[in-house]
């Protein structure tokens, strides 16, 4: 099925030939074959679960493939060492960071680049400085990783892939916590290193995103390559189709005529707290109301002080009633909800299974006597597994085996196996979600908004939220500078919103 | 580093104040003679502490460290006997190092290779190493080499020259472990494996040099365990908790990558001088160990506290003003 051209003698700096791997008894990759050649970008795309992560984790010497052979410029890599493929040539941004978070940023980029490019250690954090502005990154040297806001780390980790001097530069969903600006500013990064002849595979669920800069795209389905393609000559949507594997005839569920003068249901008014504030909003029954912004602007804390989470001053209340943000048990009680866009660290217990997952918060509800009964679980999560298309082995599968989009529906159940649900909050609800698993979220946050509940959804994707929302606050600097409407609501008009907003805030700080 | 001050201050002066409260009550604490036998009592624990903290930094826990000191000492009363003398003495000392590197690879072996966790691994090696030490010698018997003793115990006024020796050692491998790169390297692989391995350092290579150390410190404590009993005793070593104690009360963190080799110093020194005092008080050694327990939880919260200070300080001005929006990179 592949089709690589014949055409011109370029180098391949990496190349993947009849690849299998497999874990337990799942079958991640079959005879994968991929090449990327000097200069080219050539994005990798697929659903969650189609193995990427995994053909990644062969190409860059993390495991061990069960057959096949990877050459990276060339050379074959003879094990799996990360050491060695770095030798070799690959450098790679990880999707979830390869920064030591208790380290500075000055030391985690010393320990990124090779031995032979370090400078002498005291020079460290001159050195750290000037790589930095090199890369036209503001950030503080001295200042613990585990201080910056995600998209400052996910710069940051690309940065550090770069330092290796690569011939081939893997990046996997590189902008998952950017916003448009950010994104374009990676972009240009990009291409001036494929200019320079570096081979450039990325990985990303933004399609567009993806097909703006990329010269070729491989599609992965169910560990199998469904071809190589000209990105010139395919479109959006057959790509998409290669990827399900069915055509994807709506990418949104349909919204119900919103109830103008429904009840409200969460009110926050003067609400103010670290980076955000003080915001105003209303939501009513049955809405679900996005939160754009540029990433670090507020949009998580705000929704994360609403849940009780992080610290906050001024008042919010549910169905009237006053609601206690300061520990998260008081949200809870009311009914309000946080969906933590950190799955691994806050909305999961990685190790435990689905099921235990999915019932920990209502055990009592399905225990007699004390005792929990088995049957009970199965029956309250087997409805909700069923309609959030939830793909797995056993519902008594540790989560972290789960592909990234289907332990995102698994931390959707808990929520919604709790009866007295009245508000969502939603950070980043499908983050490293792929397209078929997305909707299948949108559907279950639109049947939920139907039955009467109030959802906040944060995302950096406008498609999403123009596709999802009713409508669509935008923040900058911690403040709501724009609503959007949902007769107005799309991609352009929300990024417009975000990009434009900057001088109305500056505008309203003069007069004050 | 940042918390790095806090054990260093809170050591010195637990042992300044106890031995300030020491001498007001017995002036013989100060004598030359006391404090010179309390510098030598502590080389052993200040010895296998620094091991211990090796360890410790990479995440792990050595608690074979006693045994394998006493099997030292045990290996010394064959090796180093009053009837060695002169070059022979070399090969009998170089056999002590050996078991020290041979239960370190055993242990790094067992913890990286089988992926045992260390707590299990190194309890596996200490009953290896207790029975050994039981079947070579079943009552303290055998004589070690006096010359040695006396030349490892050598003093200048009331101060150890091996004490210098491992003041210094201390200050150095402080040096090493926060200014230079493969100091960073090990602090690096203790606070996040994962991480490290990504960033193609030799994780494994650093565990396996970490407890390789850590059993060699504890075959030098082992020396001076042996100078101190002069015989092959096979129950003597019951260093494997204080140590641990000592690493933590010296800023060690047990989640691995936090440390002080001066500060573990310091509080091994500070373990002995309980120990030392006692006596002094007609007080039973059981009540060392009660004090021990208790310092190291006061000791613990003690470290927090600059944490959770920030942490407070921090939401409240946070809840109290609006913060301006974050100036980062994403947004310029």
């Amino acid at each position: 099925m592949t089709t690589s051209l014949p055409g011109p003698e370029i180098p391949h700096v990496l190349s993947v030939r009849g690849v299998s791997k497999a874990f337990a008894a799942v079958e991640a990759l079959r005879e994968v074959s991929v090449d990327c050649r000097a200069g080219e970008i050539h994005a990798l795309v697929g659903e969650n679960g189609s193995g990427k992560s995994t053909l990644l984790g062969v190409a860059s010497g993390f495991l061990a493939p069960d057959a096949g052979v990877v050459e990276i410029g060339s050379v074959r890599l003879r094990r799996a060492s990360p050491a060695l493929a770095r030798r070799l040539g690959l450098g790679i941004a990880y999707q979830d960071y390869s920064h030591v978070l208790d380290l500075s940023v000055a030391e985690n980029l010393y320990l990124a680049v090779p031995p032979s490019d370090r400078p002498a250690y005291r020079r460290m954090q001159r050195w750290a400085r000037e790589t930095l502005a090199r890369f036209d990154l503001d950030l503080s040297t001295s200042a613990p990783t585990g201080s910056l806001s995600l998209a400052e780390r996910q710069l940051l980790e690309v940065v550090k892939a770069l330092l290796t001097r690569p011939k081939v530069l893997l990046l996997d969903e590189p902008t998952t916590a950017l916003g448009p600006d950010a994104v374009a500013r990676l972009h240009e990064l990009v291409v001036g290193q494929a200019r320079a002849g570096v081979g450039i595979v990325y990985v990303s669920h933004r399609l567009p995103e993806v097909l703006a800069v990329a010269d070729r795209v491989t599609v992965l389905r169910d560990g199998v390559v469904q071809g190589t393609f000209d990105t010139a000559r395919l479109s959006e949507n057959e790509l998409v189709a290669l990827m399900i594997g069915r055509p994807l005839q709506v990418a949104f569920p349909e919204r119900r005529v919103p109830d103008a003068d429904g009840d409200v249901v969460l009110t926050v008014s003067g609400l103010r707290g670290e980076r955000f504030g003080p915001i105003d909003l209303a939501v009513r029954k049955g809405e679900i109301v996005g939160v754009a912004g540029a990433e670090g602007n507020g949009q998580v804390q705000f929704l994360r002080a609403l849940a009780g989470v992080e610290r906050s001053a001024g008042s919010a209340s549910c169905d009237g009633a006053p609601l206690d943000t300061r520990s998260p048990f008081g949200p809870l009680r009311a009914g309000v909800v946080l969906l933590s866009g950190d799955r691994r660290g806050e909305a999961l217990f990685p190790v435990l299974s689905v099921r235990a997952n999915s019932t920990i918060q209502v055990l009592g509800r399905l225990a007699r006597l004390g005792v929990v009964r088995r049957g009970n679980e199965r029956r309250a999560m087997a409805d909700l597994l069923a309609r959030l298309r939830v793909r797995m082995g056993s519902s008594e599968q540790p989560v972290q085996s789960l592909s990234g989009g289907n332990q995102q529906k698994v931390s959707l159940i808990r929520p919604f196996l709790r009866g007295n649900v009245k508000v969502i909050l939603a950070d980043e609800p499908t983050q490293g979600v792929d397209v078929g698993a997305r909707f299948d979220i949108y559907e279950a946050l639109r049947d939920k908004a139907a039955d009467g509940l109030a959802a906040v959804v944060k995302s950096s994707d406008p498609i999403e939220l123009s596709g999802l929302c009713d409508r669509v606050i935008v923040m900058s600097r911690g403040r709501i500078v724009e609503e959007i409407p949902r007769h107005e609501l799309g991609e352009r008009r929300i990024v417009e919103a975000i990009v434009g907003s900057r001088p109305a805030v500056l505008a309203a700080e003069t007069h004050a | 580093m940042r918390r790095g001050w806090l054990p260093f201050v809170l050591m010195t002066v637990l042992i300044v104040a106890l031995g300030a409260y020491a001498d007001a009550h017995h002036s013989v604490f100060l004598s030359k003679e006391n404090l010179n036998s309390l510098l030598l009592e502590a080389m052993p624990l200040v010895l296998v502490s620094l091991g211990q903290a090796t360890a410790l930094l990479v995440g792990g826990f050595d608690v074979s460290v006693a045994a394998l000191m006493t099997m030292c000492v045990v290996t010394a009363s064959f090796t180093m006997t009053p009837t060695t003398s002169g070059l022979a003495l070399v090969p009998g000392a170089l056999a002590l190092v050996g078991v020290g590197v041979a239960t370190g690879a055993l242990n790094a072996f067992l913890i990286r290779i089988l992926r045992m966790p260390s707590i299990l691994a190194t309890l596996g090696t200490l009953s290896v190493l207790e029975g050994a030490s039981l079947l070579l010698r079943s009552y303290p018997t055998g004589a070690i080499n006096t010359d040695v003793t006396n030349e490892l115990t050598s003093s200048v006024g009331f101060v150890p020259l091996a004490f210098v020796g491992v003041v210094v050692l201390a200050a150095l491998a402080d040096g090493w472990l926060y200014r230079m790169r493969t100091g960073l390297a090990l602090r690096a692989v203790g606070l996040d494996e994962r991480s490290s391995r990504r960033l193609a350092m030799p994780a494994t290579a650093v565990v396996v040099a970490a407890f390789v150390v850590c059993s060699v410190m504890a075959s030098i404590a082992g020396f001076y365990l042996a100078a101190e009993v002069q015989v092959g005793s096979p129950i003597i070593g019951n260093q494997a908790l204080e140590s641990i104690a000592a690493a933590v009360l010296g800023g060690a963190s047990l989640a691995g990558g936090k440390g002080s080799y001066v500060g573990t110093m310091l509080a091994a020194v500070f373990l002995t001088e309980i120990d030392n005092v006692l006596p002094l008080f007609q007080q039973p050694a059981e009540y060392a160990d009660m004090t021990i327990g208790g310092l190291i939880l006061l000791a613990l919260v003690v470290y927090q506290l600059p944490e959770l200070i920030g942490r407070a300080r921090g939401a409240r001005a946070s809840a109290g003003r609006v913060a301006p929006a974050e100036t980062g990179a994403a947004v310029s």
